[in-house]
């Protein structure tokens, strides 16, 4: 691992993406979009929305993060980008870390919006510390950054890529407790839900906004999250080998 | 296997280790053999140029100089090695169609692959050395989406020289480049070479061939001829023949 050439490729992503207004301009406006409707839907309703957030927090970051990341990353293997960076002495690990690090910045600023939004414009009741909010939506993100980079790399083009949004995000919306709590689910579903990244990301926000429990509570969500991450990273390095 | 016929037997002094050997190699994406028994070398100090119609093997090949594939079948050695990371440090990779960030300035590309190849402080000097070669330093704070195609090779070829590698490796560097252009890649690979770096190259017109100083006939996947572009000419049997004949000639000899 080199840490000057991950940062070089870091770096190199955040420049690209701020140096595209356009798309800029999207991943600030979709999220405040998305949540200025799920703000109107429930204004009448706050003990409601109250008890949604952590669910509707955990499913939109993953969502917003998982398209970012699938999509900038097919484009990097389309425009031939990413062969030409293979045939340098760069290693895949310095690679895969390297728009990891890149792709969580914006990830983070997605987050972020969502979060404060909730809180601040919907002004949501939670328990807990915020910054155990920021620092759990994080974990996720970064969950989510990885699962888009792996999947990513079996999509050929951006029809491909676009099939795996439903395929990826679909399941989880349905099994992961955002709409029905597992419990409540025939039992081989909830078998299912258990391998679903988001199942443990709504289960830990929960805990902490609506339980007021601190990191030690959820520490059993977070190291599932973390290590989906540092999983899905080892299957998408293996994934994109020198063929 | 069928031997391929080499024309050229003689060999420069100090050459005992080729730059690039590769022996029997044998490569496939699907069906049908696009590399199929391909055995050449390449000694130091030349210019090696890969010449044959589309769908021949040469970018097949290349991608296997630099690393990307790996041989079904067969050995591919370069700089002493089996291309690795290890190696791939020490050879310019220019693919054949420029792979750069668009949204990025032209010296943050420079820069960037620089940085790639593990050059450290003394590199913004290198950067601007490799952009005044190819005539692209006055348009160094553009971003490359604002550039023609012509010179987006440019500066492809500079990322795959800034780091001052020992062996080029260019995939039909001159397509799409007009006549005075074409003439300064030339005049620099000359240079390089005369440095004593080697350079292999592939390309599909005789104008580029006339220019190496070693040539390999490739078709379906074999190499059919090897040799200077003289030795190639004169095998025909015919003094003035050109090297599109001498092609075919050997096309013909199957």
């Amino acid at each position: 691992m080199s840490v000057e050439r991950t940062l070089a490729i870091a770096q190199r992503i955040i420049t690209q993406i701020l140096r595209d207004h356009r798309t800029m301009a999207l991943i600030l406006i979709v999220p405040t979009m998305v949540m200025t409707l799920v703000g109107l839907s429930f204004y009448e309703q706050k003990a409601v929305l109250n008890f949604a957030a952590p669910a509707i927090l955990g499913a939109f970051v993953m969502f917003f993060v998982f398209i970012l990341t699938g999509v900038s990353f097919l484009r990097e293997r389309m425009q031939g980008t990413l062969e030409r960076l293979l045939a340098t002495p760069v290693s895949r690990g310095d690679v895969l870390v390297g728009y990891l690090a890149g792709f969580l910045l914006f990830a983070a600023v997605q987050s972020l919006l969502v979060v404060l939004f909730l809180l601040l414009v919907l002004q949501i009741s939670y328990q807990g510390a915020l910054w155990h909010i920021l620092l759990f939506v994080m974990v996720m993100a970064m969950a989510s950054v990885n699962m888009g980079i792996f999947f990513s790399t079996f999509a050929n083009n951006e029809f491909q890529v676009m099939q795996f949004i439903p395929m990826v995000m679909g399941p989880q919306l349905f099994l992961a407790g955002v709409l029905l709590p597992v419990e409540q689910m025939p039992e081989y579903l909830q078998i299912i839900s258990r391998f679903l990244p988001l199942t443990y990301a709504i289960r830990g926000l929960r805990k902490i906004m609506l339980e007021g429990q601190g990191l030690g509570g959820v520490a059993t969500e977070l190291s599932i999250l973390a290590g989906f991450a540092v999983l899905m990273l080892a299957l998408a390095a293996m994934a994109v080998r020198r063929s | 296997m069928k031997a391929s016929r080499t024309v050229a037997t003689e060999k420069k002094e100090g050459d005992a280790t080729p730059v690039v050997e590769v022996v029997a190699v044998e490569f496939n994406y699907g069906k049908p053999r696009v590399l199929d028994g391909l055995s050449l070398a390449v000694a130091e100090g030349m210019s090696f140029g890969l010449l044959g119609p589309n769908g021949a093997g040469k970018t097949t090949l290349i991608r296997m100089l630099v690393g990307l594939l790996r041989p079904l079948k067969g050995t591919v050695r370069v700089l002493g090695e089996v291309p690795s990371p290890r190696v791939t440090g020490r050879i310019g990779y220019m693919p054949q169609f420029p792979a750069l960030y668009g949204e990025l300035t032209v010296a943050h590309n420079v820069d960037f692959f620089a940085r790639m190849y593990g050059m450290g402080d003394g590199r913004r000097q290198r950067v601007e050395e490799a952009l005044r070669l190819v005539g692209l330093w006055e348009r160094r704070g553009d971003a490359v989406l604002h550039l023609s195609g012509g010179m987006r090779q440019r500066l492809s070829l500079a990322c795959a020289l800034v780091h001052r590698p020992p062996l080029l490796i260019l995939d039909e560097p001159t397509v799409g480049l007009d006549p005075e252009l074409r003439a300064t890649f030339w005049d620099y690979f000359h240079q390089l070479t005369a440095q004593g770096n080697t350079i292999v190259i592939s390309s599909h017109t005789m104008d580029d061939a006339a220019h190496c100083d070693e040539l390999a006939f490739l078709r379906a996947g074999r190499v059919i001829a090897q040799g200077s572009p003289t030795q190639l000419r004169q095998a025909t049997g015919r003094e003035a023949a050109t090297l599109e004949e001498a092609f075919l000639h050997f096309v013909r000899r199957g």
